[in-house]
């Protein structure tokens, strides 16, 4: 390691990974997605011990255990009620989420829209495979219509989910989407929807080595991927994000997709506003049974 | 928001240096976990071949280093690694659990070409003629890497006709 | 007279349990022993309702059998709750005359009843206050005037009641309530019953039920999360946290459904704040994942679930005692999880603050099953002394062992100090995977087998938790009853009747359910002859579970059946008289052989 000072004592990306090494195959789209992390930590510069991180359980949901932050490698589908407690419970922490397809839009897919309802200040990355890696190679909820796998012999005959539109018409009011093929690109709309002050999404298309063709690895995605700069697209505008995201499984758009120009209140922030106006009304802990007495 | 691009036309030769320094320093620390990833998978040959990189790695930054602190001394870093993206550190897709030796050295090859054309296009957009010369000669270093890497690649016998694929097992579901 | 239970039955409209609430309030006030259990029907509003409160002068244990008095505002609902609304040939029975029934033919099955009176409750009413809505007032002040009790206290309530709803409706009632007292005056009880006047302790009591003294009882335990989903009969814990959590810093979520809730709670925990999450039977086959996680992850959390009559939806307004495998099964893998149960409002508390010691100190689930009727009664309780509660908190770790921090660090007492989101150093992965001591994942058996054993021996302790059981009667009786959640009062009640029957007769009471704590049932079963494990249940949850545990003497029996089948004290000494008569002549084949 370099032993030459660096001009303010910042935390560097490797200030973020931890001891232990990834177990997923190599080639894996996670990879990168994990090096993106390292680098949007950076950017954001709060350290480790200020962070949790949350997953489910997949591929990758093992993403916290190889960050250096608080982590809580959960159960499947309920990273996003465990993360909410979390905040809520501590406000001032900095709540990452990630998980895969599977956690996010099967198992635990009714959790997304009430996290994004109540619009509480965490970041929940998937790395969407459109596969179940863990399990061996079944259909996934964001599997397209007509592939084989392990439980499709013949082929999917059920349109997947679409991530994107999903959490656009919920109302998210932050939502991109990038793929390890550009890292650059990756940390920067993680580094974005980390600091965007509410739910913030980011779907990465990272895709599985073992269980899906070469033409759709990382290499095959750089060439095939259009930046949302690139075609002009304006992300204050929902409906304009709503109508990109219809191209989900056919066109790999990257960056932002929809910033909320001006975002609701958080959820934790509200509470915070709550508990202080609530805060004069306590009766000490010790004398709250007082209520009950028939005076 | 931490810089990811780096603006070239402005860059001082101590800058220059230190990027070359963090390029290295990625492409080793990519090595390392290739040679990892390697090791975990028990493609005991090619993980062998990734730490033989690290260490040539390794070498490059020393010197790289050593010219640095003899020129600008211990003069804090401006560049961060935050701007770098696979300058010299092969892409993670370039791997598989079964990569052959050949395959192992085609990466490298890859790799050396992909930092040569990075400080090829460096080298358009700096003004500074020391970088300028610093440049040029790590685009030199890199072509006379990739030449070092396409040797061993002549010397090596074809793959076997049997791959690692035609036997191994399937999968294991967790 | 110290001991008087009265019925009312109803429609919704009439308002019959807000009426029971009036007289409970002033009970409590003038510092009577009362309790006060609702029943409805099932429709959400408008529906027949019912409400029973008995009052006396010294410790109410359970709502008690036969009514000593009666109130039909109409003979359809009243019929409608059978077995709560028993009747005997000593009731006092009042109704409305409107109902065309008469006096001497009562649709009472197998009773005739000694005092009848028919009333014209709604005319009086309506000449009361121009209205018949004010018939609970005629009734209040019919009780008021043939009992003697709480004239005043019930007055004083009424005008409160009503005060914000302007002074003319205070005065239209109390004319109501002068009313129904005149009436009484006029028309004495053949066998005049006047209440005796409260003894004991000075001063006026606490009146709430069992779920508001849980969340009130959490607030006191430092609870500082709540998260949950509405399901009956549990709601009003989250009810009340909503009103109050706020205020101590806390949060309450009410989560998009049952596993959300306690994730939720989880995550609190994790956060190093403590939690707690509140349910009933259907709920707690939801949380039941997220209840392995929090065994493993080793997080304290404390799982509230009321039970009601199951499986399934299966009688959501009814008590019952069938939850007692889920709490301490219904796990995947090796998990033991204390289950503690209170058995009434009162002891609630001190019940709701042990959960959250437990949960704190041995950084565990800890599941705490109320019931229906414990946590829907409103029960008068004596004013509780906090200072006598310690509140124990997780044991954090030092500065020296963040220094170099694990986690899951195996200790003497299998307790590791637990650090939390926002510590410096303490940095961790938490993790629903087996883990090392540092808590990085792992598949060796060797590993899994001494987290297991951690796990287990850090609840080694609980088994010399002596004070978490109660022994009541003799120490010594040859008669014995062992009963939980609100069976206890009922038993406490059978042990008081039996008593008074000279039968010498011991009872046992657990809060803690499980792990059964094996010396102190078999400390209890010695030298008993006769035995019952009382329970609400079909199966006799308990009976079977003890079974597993401690050898259960033969003459120890189940004596159980399904919920909303209330058990009597009358019942159950009956049982044991039975049992007594069989000491004393026993069949004994060898005797009858030689």
């Amino acid at each position: 390691m370099s032993s030459i000072p660096v001009e303010r004592p910042a935390l560097q990306a490797k200030d973020f990974k931890s001891d232990l090494k990834p177990i997923w195959c190599p080639g894996c789209g996670d990879f990168g997605v994990l090096q993106a992390i390292y680098r949007a930590l950076a950017g954001i510069g709060r350290p480790p011990h200020e962070i949790a991180f949350v997953s489910g359980i997949g591929c990758s949901s093992r993403i916290p255990g190889y960050t250096t932050a608080y982590g809580f490698n959960s159960v499947h589908g309920r990273a996003l009620p465990i993360a909410q407690g979390i905040k809520l419970a501590r406000p001032e922490l900095l709540v990452l989420v990630a998980g895969g397809d599977g956690d996010g839009f099967s198992i635990g897919g009714g959790h997304v829209a009430h996290a994004i309802r109540r619009n509480i200040d965490l970041t929940y990355i998937v790395m969407d495979n459109q596969i179940y890696g863990l399990t061996k190679g079944q259909l996934s909820p964001t599997s397209p219509r007509g592939l084989k796998t392990v439980t499709s012999e013949y082929g999917s005959l059920e349109a997947p989910v679409n991530p994107l539109l999903y959490v656009l018409a919920y109302g998210a009011s932050f939502v991109a989407q990038g793929t390890p093929a550009d890292m650059a690109g990756l940390a920067d709309v993680i580094e974005q929807a980390i600091r965007h002050p509410g739910f913030s999404f980011v779907n990465v298309q990272s895709p599985c080595v073992t269980f899906a063709p070469e033409d759709q690895q990382v290499k095959a995605q750089r060439g095939r991927m259009k930046t949302l700069a690139s075609v002009g697209h304006d992300s204050t505008n929902r409906l304009a994000a709503m109508g990109l995201a219809q191209t989900y499984g056919e066109v790999l758009y990257t960056g932002v997709l929809y910033k909320d120009p001006a975002p609701q209140p958080t959820l934790d922030a509200l509470v915070r506003e709550r508990q202080a106006k609530l805060a004069l009304e306590a009766v000490p802990r010790e004398r709250i049974l007082d209520m009950f007495l028939q005076k | 928001m931490v810089p990811r691009t780096i603006d070239f036309a402005t860059l001082s030769l101590q800058d220059a240096l230190d990027l070359a320094i963090l390029v290295e320093e990625e492409a080793k620390e990519r090595y390392d976990e290739l040679a990892h990833q390697m090791e975990l998978h028990h493609n005991q040959d090619v993980g062998g071949f990734f730490r033989f990189m690290v260490k040539i790695e390794g070498v490059h930054e020393g010197r790289l280093e050593h010219r640095r602190t003899e020129l600008f001394g211990a003069a804090p870093r401006r560049v961060r690694r935050e701007m770098l993206f696979d300058v010299e550190a092969p892409d993670y897709d370039d791997v598989r659990a079964n990569t052959t030796p050949r395959q192992a050295l085609e990466v490298a090859l890859r790799a050396e070409k992909k930092a040569h054309e990075f400080f090829t296009r460096a080298l358009a957009a700096v003004k500074d003629p020391a970088v300028q010369a610093l440049f040029a000669e790590l685009c030199e270093d890199e072509v006379e890497h990739a030449g070092l890497v396409e040797q061993q690649l002549s010397r090596l016998p074809p793959d076997p006709v049997i791959k690692a694929e035609d036997v191994e097992d399937d999968p294991v579901a967790h | 007279m110290n001991d008087l239970i009265i019925g009312m039955a109803g429609s919704g409209g009439d308002g019959v349990v807000s009426a029971g609430e009036s007289l409970i309030a002033a009970a409590a006030y003038e510092g009577y022993h009362a309790m006060m259990t609702k029943s409805f029907g099932s429709q959400v509003r408008g529906g027949e309702s019912s409400c029973r409160v008995r009052l006396s002068t010294s410790r109410v244990h359970n709502p008690g059998g036969a009514l000593d008095v009666a109130v039909a505002l109409n003979w359809d609902d009243f019929l409608r709750f059978g077995a709560e609304l028993p009747v005997s040939g000593d009731t006092v029975v009042i109704y409305e005359s409107k109902t065309g029934v008469a006096p001497d033919a009562l649709p009472l099955i197998g009773v005739t009843p000694h005092e009848v009176f028919a009333i014209p409750i709604a005319d009086m009413a309506k000449q009361a206050t121009g209205s018949d809505k004010a018939k609970t007032t005629i009734v209040l002040g019919l009780i008021a005037g043939w009992f003697d009790i709480a004239r005043e206290s019930i007055l004083r309530g009424l005008k409160k009641k009503f005060a914000r709803k302007g002074e003319k409706l205070v005065e239209a009632n109390e004319k109501a309530f002068a009313l129904g007292e005149a009436y009484a005056k006029e028309h004495p009880l053949k066998k005049p019953r006047a209440m005796e006047r409260p003894v004991g302790r000075d001063g006026a009591k606490m009146l709430t039920d069992g779920n508001d003294m849980c969340a009130a009882a959490s607030i006191f335990a430092g609870c500082e999360f709540f998260g949950g989903y509405p399901i009956t009969p549990s709601t009003e814990i989250m009810q009340f946290h909503t009103r109050e959590l706020w205020k101590y810093g806390g949060a309450v979520l009410q989560a998009e459904d049952e596993i959300a809730g306690i994730g939720a709670a989880l995550g609190a925990s994790f956060a190093g704040r403590k939690a707690m999450t509140a349910t009933s039977g259907p709920g707690m086959a939801l949380k039941t994942e997220i209840m392995g996680l929090a065994t493993i992850a080793e997080l304290p959390l404390v799982i509230v679930d009321v039970q009601r009559g199951g499986p399934s939806t299966g009688l959501p307004t009814k008590a019952e005692q069938s939850d007692l495998y889920m709490a301490a099964f219904s796990a995947h893998g090796d998990v033991l999880r204390p289950v503690l149960a209170p058995t009434s409002v009162a002891d609630t508390f001190d019940v709701t603050v042990q959960a959250f010691n437990l949960a704190e100190q041995f950084q565990t689930p800890v599941i705490m099953l109320s019931d229906q009727e414990i946590a829907q009664r409103k029960e008068t309780v004596d004013p509780i002394d906090t200072s006598a509660f310690t509140v124990e908190t997780r044991k954090l770790p030092s500065a020296a062992e963040l220094e170099q921090y694990s986690r899951f660090r195996m200790t003497a007492d299998g307790v590791s100090p637990v650090s939390h989101p926002g510590m410096p150093g303490g940095n961790y992965q938490g993790a629903g995977i087996e883990h090392n001591e540092a808590g990085n994942p792992t598949a060796s058996g060797r590993v899994h087998h001494a987290m297991n054993e951690k796990r287990f021996r850090k609840l080694a302790p609980l088994q010399a938790r002596r004070d978490l059981f109660h022994i009541e009667g003799d120490p010594n009786a040859p008669l014995a009853m062992i009963a939980w959640g609100s069976i206890a009062g009922v038993c406490r009640e059978a042990l008081d009747l039996a008593k008074a029957k000279a039968l010498n007769v011991k009872l046992l009471v657990p809060w803690l359910l499980y792990p059964i704590a094996e010396d102190v049932y078999r400390d209890f079963f010695a030298g008993v002859k006769a035995g019952l494990v009382v329970e609400l249940s079909f199966q006799g949850q308990l009976y079977h579970l003890l079974r597993m545990y401690v050898d259960v003497p033969s003459c120890v029996t189940s004596f159980c059946r399904s919920g909303a089948n209330p058990i009597q004290p009358r019942e159950v000494v009956a049982k044991l008289l039975q049992a007594s008569l069989a000491l004393q002549h026993p069949i004994n084949p060898i005797a009858t052989e030689a």
